[in-house]
């Protein structure tokens, strides 16, 4: 059924369909609608799951993994400095291997105080064990909740799932919100191999020395490395059953391009307008979206982008004292053991706490890269008032 | 037993990080020096109840529904539900938990609705111990003389209660207007009571038809005589005619005789006889109006009688003392009073009235009633057996005849129905202890509800109605863990409406029906007592704690109790404790 719903009830719309057992969140703009709509949800009894309140996002993800390791299919929300503040536990429910599903309302870290779109606090929990998907629309939004569960449930890892800040957050779109039993026949009911009951009690998460911790971690990185079979071939379940598949990334009129906008989340629309128009003037220019960036779709990447001259990597985060996120990530993915590279990658940051990323702005990215031989920078800083 | 279990390579270890063994075998209890235990504990509300009625498992089991469990509950400990829950002044109710929190519990209401119950139901009290050969007399049939017989009848004496007047009850029947405890209401509690094998000869008063002497002949004797001699003003023009005792106005208005009252009609007095009568002269059609020589606050009426005489419109003049009554023909016609202010306390904590000089005032009547106290009228009982006006007895109504107790108004005490009721009780089980050569201080640690002087007769006759309580350790407020309740405001029972020139004796206070009184009842904390809640279940962290199997109460398995106390403090209503292991 079609309806018009903004980015956050898109969220909790996926998360009802997706028949979350256990919800703790703690309200944080400009993510609290996601939960509000469940706990509303809850309340009247649509929804038959337990919406824990909590007094912290620590206390959230705590829950969470409780809940989960019992055996419930667990989900929370959250953005910001309330994804900072689960960190520690971010890296427990990993190491735990819980598949909890957490929707991430990208917010910039303060201070300065704001509540505007940016990718940074996502991107800085990169190495916490979590997958991670950038959504473009609202749809890919509602859609990509359902397939996290799925996608976590099958490899034992928790999965992160980010929208952006109001445009996408509080932006009302047309989406089409499945019927409950599609969604039934795509995602059956979690049954955990192992969690705790207390007529068979184990102990979980425990000490492990160091002689048998290394193991540990090699075997969450070979799940990781599963991952973009997984999320592929989940995708195009999802397709055969609702109609609409997704992959770990998405090209866009990259066979014969002569530069490559590299980019994630509502940057890619953007992006996607302004492709068109150039190539409408005939200029060979593609787009390559990053869905997943976590684990890093490097073999893909590199399938894609190895015979392409030049690249312009879209960051609208900074890691200090370096560069870019993904700019990192793309660089750090070409110039890998299967060969080097011989492109030209540009690293573009745009757009930091929520300022103005419109189409004139991607087309003078486009400008620059086309026009310059190679980068004059390591950071080309977009619409920086000198 | 534990085992090593080794990992050669990766793919030998678990998906996650857990125990392949299971953890039972970690008997986690070794670690404890702190052992939580299920410790059923005293409500303050019973403690503070004279006749300490088990309140808070009434409450638990009229919040079920089960009211004729919680009328059986009710009359194992007081015979009269359905007098007290119309007349007593309900000092449960100030010493509820629930008072702290919110308002205290409508516990007054809710045990009348229990008692109208059992009548309704008629339901029968508990059977009778194996007769005893002992024969028992008991002197007066108000509330301490027959729950004294009651209880005395439940142990197997055979009990004779001779009363002088020709129906029994005593204030009950003969103070107490029909408008505040209907008569066939007393009647029915009253006729249980003789169902049940209680004798009772009216008509027949002792140091007149029957002496003291032949009265020292049975096994062991109960007095409980009540006061009943009007305590007189001594003020010129006592004797004039329209002035009369507030008892003696009572008492004919009870046997249904007929008071010619005038238009104007001063009652003198801030107690319950003066309350009762200022009401029922209003009710006869007469402008009543109370005289009280202290202030408001230290009127001894019970304070709901007073807030009800206010509401029918009753006027007070405080701080006033008649000092003359004069009359015309031999009858009253005015009444020179004298205005007081508060001097230091006296003996009783109250401050003292003293007169102020020249404040002489005149107001014009057409009767007086003189309600400024009553006393005993002891013309049979030995000069060596009273002290200060009252029968002197120790603490379980003993005198100083070894097989002659006494109880209720005569004794030293508080002038309730409760207290009465409360030493009714009492007197029964020191007789059964007399009787068989007990000394009764030895059951007091058994018996005793608290530290108010309270003493229930279910721990006397080692009733197993229900758990074992702790009845040394009261549950106070800082006890009862708050977050588990919601503020939740008091159910109150209707009254009559009230208008001016209020007419009729009809009964003043409603009742609750089924629902609110399940609802008010839900209102309890049920301070001490588990009710099985399954909060300590659901918060112990070793899954130590499981429902018994037969589904009443829970046990602890102390294999894997690690005394972390969490179970303690999570009880809502403080039933578990933590004691030191090894003690
Ligand atoms: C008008 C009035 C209103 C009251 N209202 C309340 C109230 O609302 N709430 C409350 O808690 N308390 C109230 N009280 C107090 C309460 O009624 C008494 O404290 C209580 O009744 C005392 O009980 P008792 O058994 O000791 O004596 P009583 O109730 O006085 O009974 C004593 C009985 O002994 C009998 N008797 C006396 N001498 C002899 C004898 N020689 N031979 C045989 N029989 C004899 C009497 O006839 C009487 O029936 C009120 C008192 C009065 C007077
Ligand atoms: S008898 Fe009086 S004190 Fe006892 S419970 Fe009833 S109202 Fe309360
Ligand atoms: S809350 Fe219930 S058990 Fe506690 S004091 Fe009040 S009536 Fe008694
Ligand atoms: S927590 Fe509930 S179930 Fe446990 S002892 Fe207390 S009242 Fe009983």
């Amino acid at each position: 059924m079609k309806k018009v719903l903004m980015g956050n009830h898109a969220v909790s719309y996926g998360a009802r369909l997706a028949r979350v057992e256990v919800i703790a969140a703690y309200p944080i703009t400009p993510q609290t609608q996601i939960v509000e709509e469940l706990s509303e949800l809850c309340a009247n009894g649509e929804l038959d799951a337990k919406f824990i309140k909590v007094e912290s996002e620590h206390s959230a993800m705590a829950s969470c993994m409780g809940s989960s390791a019992a055996g419930a299919r667990a989900f929370t929300a959250t953005s910001s400095q309330g994804l900072a503040l689960m960190h520690e536990l971010l890296h427990f429910a990993s190491g735990s291997r819980l598949p909890i599903v957490l929707a991430n309302v990208n917010r910039a870290m303060g201070p300065g105080w704001n509540i505007w779109t940016e990718q940074t606090d996502s991107l800085a929990q990169r190495d916490t064990g979590w997958l991670q998907f950038y959504c473009e629309n609202n749809q890919e939004v509602l859609d990509t909740v359902i397939q996290s569960f799925k996608i976590a449930e099958q490899l034992a890892l928790p999965v992160m799932m980010v929208l952006d800040a109001f445009i996408l957050s509080h932006t009302y779109e047309i989406v089409d919100v499945p019927e409950r039993e599609l969604i039934d026949k795509f995602l059956p009911p979690y049954m955990p191999e192992f969690k705790m009951d207390v007529d068979d009690p184990h102990a979980f998460g425990a000490l492990v020395t160091p002689d048998n911790y290394y193991e540990i971690r090699y075997k969450m990185q070979k799940s990781m490395e599963k991952a973009p079979q997984i999320v592929t071939q989940t995708g195009v379940e999802y397709g055969e059953i609702v109609g609409r598949s997704y992959d770990v990334l998405e090209t866009y009129f990259c066979d014969d391009a002569e530069l490559v906008l590299v980019a994630a989340g509502t940057l890619v629309s953007n992006s996607r307008a302004v492709v068109q128009e150039y190539r409408s003037k005939g200029i060979k220019l593609g787009l390559l979206k990053i869905r997943m960036f976590r684990p890093f779709p490097t073999e893909q990447v590199r399938k894609i982008l190895l015979h392409i001259p030049k690249i312009a990597v879209i960051d609208r985060n900074i890691s200090f004292g370096a560069s870019g996120i993904f700019f990192q990530e793309l660089k750090a993915a070409l110039y890998g053991r299967d060969g080097v590279s011989e492109a030209r990658i540009f690293g573009f940051i745009i757009g930091l706490g929520g300022r103005d990323v419109r189409l004139q702005d991607i087309a003078e990215i486009v400008d620059y890269a086309l026009e310059e031989e190679k980068p004059k920078e390591d950071i080309i800083w977009m619409g920086l008032k000198r | 037993m534990s085992k090593v279990i080794k990992f050669n390579k990766e793919s030998d270890l678990p998906p996650l990080v857990m125990s392949l063994g299971t953890t039972l075998v970690n008997k986690t209890g070794s670690w404890r020096y702190l052992r939580p235990v299920y410790q059923d504990k005293t409500a303050p509300c019973i403690e503070a109840c004279p006749a300490s009625e088990d309140i808070q498992q009434y409450m638990y089991l009229v919040a079920k529904g089960e009211f004729d469990k919680a009328w059986e509950t009710l009359v194992a400990e007081n015979p009269f539900p359905a007098v007290c829950g119309r007349v007593c002044y309900h000092p449960c109710e100030l010493s509820c938990n629930r008072g702290e929190f919110d308002q205290p519990l409508a516990i007054n209401a809710v045990e009348r609705f229990i008692g109208d119950h059992g009548l309704e139901r008629s339901l029968e009290p508990f059977k009778i111990a194996a007769d005893r050969k002992e024969k028992v007399a008991i002197v007066g049939s108000g509330p301490a003389g027959l729950t004294c017989a009651y209880n005395l009848r439940r142990l197997g004496f055979k009990v004779v209660v001779l009363e002088k007047n020709e129906k029994p009850g005593g204030v009950l029947q003969f103070g107490i207007p029909e408008y505040r405890l209907p008569k066939d209401i007393l009647a029915k509690e009253i006729s249980r009571l003789e169902d049940f094998g209680i004798e009772i000869k009216t008509g027949v008063e002792i140091g007149k038809d029957v002496s003291w002497a032949a009265l020292l002949k049975y096994d062991a004797v109960f007095l409980a005589l009540g006061v009943h001699r009007s305590r007189a003003m001594d003020v010129p023009g006592e004797e004039l005619d329209g002035v009369i005792s507030g008892l003696e106005f009572l008492s004919q208005i009870a046997r249904g005789e007929k008071v010619a009252l005038g238009q104007n009609v001063a009652v003198i007095g801030g107690g319950n006889t003066a309350m009762d009568a200022v009401r029922t002269a209003l009710r006869l059609g007469s402008k009543a109006k109370i005289y009280y020589r202290r202030t408001r606050a230290e009127m001894p009426a019970i304070r709901d009688e007073i807030e009800e005489a206010e509401r029918e419109g009753i006027e007070m003049e405080f701080l006033v003392t008649p000092v003359r009554i004069s009359g015309e023909n031999g009858r009253v016609k005015e009444m020179t009073l004298q205005k007081m202010e508060l001097g230091a306390p006296d003996e009783s904590g109250r401050r003292r009235p003293v007169p102020v000089a020249g404040s002489e005032y005149t107001v014009t009547i057409d009767n007086v009633i003189t309600a400024i106290g009553e006393m005993g009228d002891f013309n049979f009982i030995p000069e060596d057996m009273l002290e200060w006006g009252t029968v002197k007895t120790n603490h379980f109504g003993q005198t100083n005849i070894e097989h002659v107790f006494a109880g209720g108004d005569i004794i030293e005490q508080p002038h309730t129905v409760v207290h009465a009721i409360g030493s009714g009780k009492r007197t029964a089980m020191a007789i059964q202890a007399y009787l068989d050569h007990v000394d009764p201080e030895t059951l007091v640690d058994k018996i005793s509800v608290g530290f108010k002087g309270g003493f229930s007769f279910e721990r006397f006759n080692d009733g197993q109605t229900g758990d074992p309580v702790d009845n040394h350790q009261v549950v106070h407020y800082e006890q009862i863990n708050k977050n588990y309740f919601t503020e939740k405001p008091r159910n109150e029972a209707d009254e009559q409406e009230i208008s001016a020139g209020i007419t009729t004796f009809r009964e003043v206070k409603t009742t609750f029906d089924a629902q609110t009184v399940i609802g008010e009842a839900l209102r309890c904390f049920n301070c001490g007592v588990c009710n099985m809640c399954d909060n300590c279940v659901i918060f112990c962290p070793d899954v130590a704690i499981k429902r018994r199997e037969d589904d009443y109460r829970y046990e602890i398995d102390y294999d894997y109790c690690k005394g972390c106390g969490i179970c303690v403090v999570e009880c809502p209503r403080n039933a578990l404790s933590l004691i030191p292991e090894g003690k």
